[in-house]
């Protein structure tokens, strides 16, 4: 038992007392500082951002949002007229079963004759609600060019892909989501964590340390990533005594050459109709007044349209083959409603036909054959050509 | 509200400037109460009133005692009129509790009784005019509270297995039962803190150590500040009191000195107690697969992680305190850099020994009545200590260990070849040693997983622990650190340079490396 401090005693500070004076905190403000702001801003010109006609950032990297700032700001630099043109969308943009050389925009560039002119900026699982915070907070440099965004109305075909429900769930790029307004149901995450995602999206710092995990430690933090275990009992530590330091590169992983999960040879590269669930499904559509995504594919919109940009809408093409004869109607609304609105704000738009059922591998994800027709169609549109000269 | 959370920066920057704003006005107490009570019932608003119910109730008992003549004193005269009335008040509500219990809704029976046998007492204590009634009423009420949301569920369980052992079929009901309506039995975080800190002030005021405290704000205040309220340190009347008589001088040292605090408790939060945790939580969930060195390792680890959590937590919770201008006392001084375990115990958690040694091993005679009294009361005293701790054997033996270590080494560690033959580093590592013994016993979910990690330990294959490389470094910089400052290399560390570069790289480690947010282990306690 310690003994009775003297009446009166001044307290300590501290053991092992760090103790900084106002001109200390002052100094040391200003390092931290100077490593924040500065270490991004060398990162970027010290590292090779290597990006071909066809590139699109690594399905590995989909949440790497400071990564995919650092793309959109190459792109906006002054290059060769005409300028490129970013294709703004979620995996069907991607490519979810294709090879870069299968997507969308790799047969628009080829259509149009300009390789390299259409931009692969798609992310996995990117809907409406998070393009526009990725747009918002990690797109700035999208500004007075041309840009064409992707709607996909499978985010409006159930409550719960529009994130309507009431019921709590999980869902991807849930940091890009509006944290606090508008509200969304089903988005549960406490205080702590929503204002984490809104630090994290204006502090560039913070993303560049992300960056940093996604890219150089599995999309781990260092910590993790020594203590990254496997599943034997007792379990064994591969990273436990690897030098952190050493795994640290500025060179970005790319998309491995033959993909077995992409591309023609892929086993998933087929038909739906050819699956075991090629039975046309039941849709829950949203009403789109109601909808939280299509309340956010309009805002982001008129973010664009703020920041002088051009914008052309590709609405689809949905697998109509996949929807329930009787919903048909349903959809069609639906999809006459997002067409009336763009057309009523005067945003470019197309709505392409819909693939023949062969072409798709699911509910909204051609095949490269699909894309290949697709952008066949879109090119053919007179809107897209009035878009593309003007 | 955890203090490595945005939520409480944003909480900091509203709390802070308005406090600044209204020092010169009678308005900064209230705005400090607030404050705390915003602060505690982010967590749970429902337990938000048991702590002013334990507030209020320890406020009047103090001003009724003050009411009752003095120790060893006899009444002179008829009863003090708010003896009186408090009399006329208490028997009053005792029945209407009787009778709202007898009539009212069944879940609120169990409440209402407890409360009225409460009451009851008070209107003894008023009929008397006994500051031992009234005392006994504050001890009685604080550790009810203590005892039922703490331990009733085990008591109960324990109570259960005795009942079939014995192949009686009476079982007693859990507790979560007697709860009333929208109320959940959890744990009141924090509920060991600020019970311990409010009896005290009760039991310093009977012994006449500390005045009434006529301002109930001030007192509130007092039992729920919000720096110390979850997890410590566990101040006593006569140093934090004064301390609320008059807003503290606002000095921009003041703030550095906090913000400086606060940076050594962060760092060693999240960078270094949640780093081992994973660790230490990985080998202990499964020890039965691991070798003896991943347990050996995993269990030192842990005496570093719960130090990291708990005197991060507490120099946190001091340098918010000293932002504002106000002093917290110590509540961690090198502890394994001790040459003994009573050493030991006057450097680890020195807030909570206090307490036990002012308010159970003093009062039980302390060591004024011969040897075998005072290993008696040290055992007592270290038993509650670890019962204090939680509702688990594991606690009450990690008590018993203490209190064993300490009574076999007592007279050892007094002796002058201790003293001054044996080197302090073999002081040290064996106290270390023994600390992390015990330590095992914290850390286990029962005694049947600690008796498992002793006999993996002494029987075990040794092998490759896996435990990171960057993990053992941080803690030999710290340990390093502790050493060098404690010797003739402290002037070096005092250097401006070297204070601006650690400040520095402790930020940008955090930002860097930081791994992840967790609570704090001593709030479950």
């Amino acid at each position: 038992m310690p003994p009775p401090a003297a009446p009166g005693s001044e307290v300590p500070l501290g053991v092992n007392e760090m103790r900084l004076g106002p001109r200390q905190w002052l100094a040391a403000a200003a390092i931290i500082l100077a490593c924040a702001l500065g270490i991004p801003r060398i990162w970027k010109h010290a590292a090779p951002l290597e990006t071909g006609p066809d590139y699109r950032i690594p399905y590995q990297l989909s949440k790497d949002y400071w990564l995919y700032q650092w793309r959109l700001e190459r792109i906006a630099e002054p290059a060769a007229a005409p300028p490129a043109v970013p294709v703004l969308g979620d995996s069907v943009i991607w490519g979810e079963y294709v090879r870069p050389d299968g997507t969308l925009t790799h047969f628009l560039s080829r259509e149009t004759g300009q390789t390299g002119r259409f931009l692969n900026c798609g992310v996995n699982g990117l809907f409406p609600l998070a393009m526009e915070g990725l747009v918002r907070y990690y797109g700035e440099s999208l500004r007075n060019r041309k840009v064409v965004v992707h709607c996909n109305v499978l985010w409006m075909s159930s409550p719960k892909a529009d994130l309507s429900a009431k019921k709590e769930q999980e869902f991807n790029h849930s940091r890009l989501v509006p944290q606090f307004s508008p509200r969304i149901p089903c988005y549960r995450a406490d205080a702590s964590e929503r204002l984490s995602a809104v630090v994290e999206r204006h502090v560039g710092f913070f993303g560049w340390v992300s960056h940093l995990d996604n890219v150089s430690f599995d999309q781990r933090s260092i910590p993790a990533w020594t203590l990254e275990a496997d599943e034997s009992r007792p379990p064994q530590y591969p990273n436990a005594w690897r030098n952190p330091l050493g795994r640290i590169t500025v060179a970005l992983p790319g998309e491995a050459e033959d993909d077995p999960d992409r591309g023609p040879r892929s086993p998933r590269h087929k038909p739906w109709t050819a699956g075991e669930t090629a039975a046309a499904a039941r849709f829950e559509w949203v009403d789109l007044d109601a909808s939280l995504q299509w309340q956010a594919f309009q805002r982001l919109i008129g973010l664009l349209q703020g920041r002088g940009c051009d914008v052309l809408v590709v609405l689809g093409p949905f697998n109509e083959h996949m929807v329930a004869r009787e919903q048909r109607a349903a959809f069609h609304k639906l999809r006459d409603g997002i067409a009336a609105w763009l057309a009523a704000a005067e945003v470019a738009h197309v709505v392409p036909e819909t693939l023949p059922s062969d072409l798709y591998a699911d509910a909204s994800h051609p095949l490269t054959d699909g894309y290949e027709r697709l952008a066949k169609g879109i090119c053919r549109d007179a809107a897209f050509r009035e878009w593309l000269e003007r | 509200m955890l203090f490595h959370t945005w939520p409480f920066l944003i909480f900091m920057l509203i709390v802070l400037p308005v406090y600044f704003a209204l020092r010169r006005t009678p308005l900064w107490i209230p705005w400090l109460l607030a404050a705390s009570y915003f602060f505690y019932g982010w967590w749970n608003p429902y337990y938000l009133l048991l702590v002013v119910y334990s507030t209020t109730l320890d406020y009047l008992l103090v001003t009724l005692m003050d009411h009752c003549p003095g120790a060893g004193q006899a009444r002179a005269g008829p009863l003090d009129t708010v003896l009186r009335a408090a009399l006329g008040l208490s028997a009053g509500l005792a029945v209407a509790l009787v009778g709202g219990a007898w009539l009212g809704p069944a879940p609120l029976r169990p409440t209402l009784l407890v409360l009225s046998a409460l009451v009851l007492l008070m209107s003894v204590g008023a009929f008397f005019g006994s500051r031992r009634i009234w005392l006994l009423i504050s001890l009685v009420n604080n550790l009810t509270l203590l005892l039922f949301f703490k331990y009733a569920r085990f008591v109960v369980e324990n109570l259960n297995h005795v009942l079939v052992w014995l192949h009686v079929s009476y079982r007693f009901a859990d507790p979560s039962t007697l709860m009333p309506y929208g109320w959940s039995y959890v744990l009141p975080v924090g509920i060991s803190f600020f019970t311990f800190q409010s009896m005290s002030y009760t039991i310093d005021f009977y012994l006449g150590k500390v005045a009434r405290e006529r301002n109930i704000l001030r007192f509130a205040t007092f039992v729920c500040f919000f720096p110390q309220l979850m997890a410590g340190p566990i101040e006593r009347a006569k140093h934090l009191l004064p301390q609320f008589q008059a807003a503290p001088p606002l000095g921009l040292r003041n703030l550095t000195d906090g913000l400086s605090l606060f940076l050594v408790g962060l760092f060693k939060k999240l960078a270094l107690a949640n780093y081992l945790a994973v660790y230490v939580d990985r080998v202990y969930s499964d020890p039965a697969a691991m070798d003896a060195s991943a347990l050996v390792l995993a269990t030192f680890a842990f005496a570093w992680q719960i130090f990291f959590d708990f005197s991060g937590y507490t120099d946190m919770a001091r340098g918010l305190a000293r932002m504002m201008g106000f002093n917290l006392i110590l509540n961690f001084n090198n502890p394994y850099l001790a040459t003994g375990l009573g050493d030991f115990w006057s450097r680890w958690h020195i807030s909570l020994s206090t307490w036990f040694r002012d308010y159970v091993y003093i009062p039980l005679g302390g060591s004024r009545r011969g040897t075998l009294a005072t290993y008696r009361n040290l055992f007592i005293t270290f038993l509650v200590s670890g019962i204090w701790h939680g509702a688990n054997w594991t606690f009450a033996i990690w008590g018993v260990l203490h209190a064993l270590g300490v009574m076999l080494t007592r007279e050892l560690e007094r002796s002058a070849f201790y003293r001054d033959r044996v080197h302090p580093l073999v002081k040290q590592a064996w106290v270390f040693m023994y600390v992390c013994f015990a330590w095992i016993f914290f850390r286990a979910t029962s005694l049947s997983q600690a008796g498992l990690v002793i006999r993996r330990i002494g029987g075990g294959v040794w092998s490759n622990p896996g435990i990171p490389a960057l993990m053992l470094l941080l803690v030999c910089l710290v340990w390093l650190y502790q050493f060098a400052y404690e010797s003739r290399f402290r002037g070096l560390l005092a250097a401006s340079g070297v204070r601006v570069t650690l400040a520095a790289c402790m930020v940008l480690y955090l930002c860097l490396c930081s791994s992840g947010g967790g609570t704090f282990i001593y709030f479950q306690f």
